[in-house]
């Protein structure tokens, strides 16, 4: 069928740790590798019993599909991320996935911009890593409100990844938000073949904004509030244009990972 | 697929191998969960809603999680019954087990003509009308709660539809049995019960509700005592079969409402968290019936004792 290899993980779990205040870093070992592609998103059963009830999801962060290791970089967010910080190492973990299209692959050649807000730089590492290895460029740019709310640069250096930093209060890296930087790289830098982006809805909304009046397509990670995740239920529906028309379509099943121009964010 | 005869049903004239039916709107079209469950594990599937006209649905968001439920406000999101019937019905036949088609309208009109347009059309085993979806301005609960809107109604989809008609009644009709007499009256091959309970959810810190809606169908288990006693009702007050629907997770869960009167039961929202809860819930009833020597799942229907 259409989705391929989806079956349910009884995953161990290797690590939990701290990133930074609110961030944490699952380290899962599956049973078998789920080969899943930057982008995509499994969904955690947060505990047995029905409350809560709904599974919640995750960007994957990196898989090791050799190792069927996976990450999952989570911000405590809510009750059921909460949780989810709770976890603790030896801990059997049930996980569906992987869900959902991810960033368009195989990719061109040609240099790609990713830009990540906040916890969104949590699939675009994933997507950052895989063109590392395969020798693609690209440049990374992450931003947060302060240093303090960012992973440290040894984080980054695991994966020999260098992104370049933005900070709202100037604490490190550029001052001022990461659409703000990416403004400046696009002025002093070469055009980029195109942007993947994952971060807060306005920040979502200007990336495609700016891809748009420079002719760069841009790929734009969305988050809804899901329940299925294969996309029976139409829960997570987003609007979308459409022949000059809106049409709502599935965060999980025909993204999360969307055109940017065609996103209705003004909605 | 190996279908156990102690679980065999024949529902309204819809043959089923087994009483376990995937509700309708958590489902699609029975194909979303193929990569994780064959289709035709299930007795049957009620496919999506699906109405006269195409319907974009409502905006977001549409759901929100509630102690041990959720509401969802989807709005009848649905490409309309033309496109239904060229695109989608030719296909059903691959699911394996019989695919109901539940219909929606906003007046009585665009059921008969939905009814209508269904019936004889490959792939649909069955009808279920929807008068009882909390998510629509019009039609919907609106309908459901008048015995003597609910009689015309479905007078005129059985004028219009030859097959195995069910009805799906909501809870929140003030007198339950006597709409489900009134249907049953009308021509009702067999009721399904319970659609969702209208409830809200809202945001402190925003000071509003969390759907764009507003308001949203609960389901989920939180329902499941408010299902199980509407079935109890309605099963001891009609002549026609009952499906039972309302927070099933389980096997127990769903013995309460074999138990209660239902001849079938559905699954909704337990799918989104359990994709294998279909083959879970059936081992569950077949080590039910050996551990109690009972030959067939029937010798429960009704048999809770008072």
């Amino acid at each position: 069928m259409e989705n391929k290899a989806q079956i349910a993980h009884r995953c161990l779990l290797l690590e939990n740790k701290a990133v930074t205040g609110d961030w944490f870093l699952l380290t899962l070992q599956a049973p078998l590798p789920l080969q899943a592609r930057p982008g995509q998103f499994v969904q955690l059963r947060l505990g047995p019993g029905t409350d809560p009830l709904l599974r919640r999801p995750f960007s994957i962060h990196h898989e090791d599909s050799i190792a069927g290791r996976l990450r999952l970089l989570v911000r405590v967010a809510g009750a059921g991320t909460a949780r989810v910080a709770a976890f603790v190492a030896g801990q059997e973990i049930d996980l569906l996935g992987p869900f959902g299209q991810g960033f368009p692959y195989p990719e061109e050649k040609a240099k790609a911009l990713l830009v990540g807000g906040g916890i969104g730089m949590a699939p675009l590492y994933f997507l950052a890593a895989q063109r590392r290895r395969e020798g693609l460029p690209f440049d990374f740019l992450i931003g947060g409100r302060s240093a303090a709310s960012l992973p440290a640069d040894a984080y980054f250096r695991e994966h020999r990844l260098e992104p370049s930093l933005a900070t709202e209060d100037g604490s490190r890296g550029f001052r001022g938000t990461v659409t703000a930087l990416l403004e400046h790289r696009l002025l002093t830098g070469p055009q980029p073949g195109r942007i993947h982006a994952c971060g807060p809805l306005p920040m979502l909304a200007r990336v495609a904004e700016i891809g748009r009046a420079r002719g760069i397509p841009t790929h734009v990670s969305l988050e809804s509030r899901l329940a299925c995740a294969v996309g029976a239920c139409l829960g997570c529906a987003f609007p979308f244009h459409r022949d000059g028309a809106v049409e709502y379509r599935r965060v999980c099943r025909d993204g999360p990972v969307f055109n940017g121009e065609e996103v209705c964010f003004e909605s | 697929m190996k279908a156990d005869p102690r679980l065999a049903v024949n529902l309204a004239g819809i043959a089923m191998r087994n009483p376990l039916i995937a509700a309708s709107g958590c489902y699609g079209y029975g194909f979303d969960y193929a990569a994780w469950v064959d289709p035709a594990e299930w007795g049957a599937i009620v496919v999506k809603g699906t109405t006269l006209r195409p319907r974009p649905g409502n905006p977001p968001p549409r759901i929100v999680e509630t102690p041990s439920g959720m509401l969802n406000a989807i709005g009848l999101q649905n490409p309309g019954v033309e496109y239904f019937l060229e695109t989608i019905s030719p296909r059903l036949n691959a699911l394996g087990c019989p695919a109901i088609v539940n219909i929606a309208g906003e007046t009585i009109a665009e059921y008969r003509a939905v009814a209508g347009l269904l019936d004889g059309a490959p792939g649909v085993s069955g009808v279920e009308v929807n008068i009882s979806c909390p998510n629509v301005q019009c039609g919907g609960i609106s309908f459901g709660c008048d015995p003597a809107v609910v009689e015309e109604l479905v007078r005129q989809v059985r004028g219009a539809y030859r097959g195995p008609l069910l009805v799906k009644l909501s809870p929140e009709a003030g007198s339950l049995t006597e709409v489900a007499r009134a249907a049953e009256r009308a021509g009702a091959d067999a009721l399904s019960l319970i659609n969702t309970i209208r409830g809200m959810v809202i945001d402190v810190e925003a000071r509003r509700p969390v759907l764009e809606n507003l308001t949203g169908g609960l389901s989920g288990p939180a329902i499941r005592p408010v299902a199980v006693r509407a079935v109890w009702e309605v099963a001891g007050a009609v002549s026609i079969p009952v499906v039972g629907l309302g927070g099933i997770t389980s096997a127990a869960d769903a013995l309460q409402f074999i138990l209660a009167g239902a001849t079938a039961v559905a699954v909704g929202t337990a799918n989104f968290v359990e994709p294998y809860a279909v083959r879970e819930i059936k081992a569950g009833l077949l080590g039910y019936l050996a551990k109690n020597g009972l030959k067939h799942y029937r010798e429960l229907i009704g048999a809770a004792k008072t």
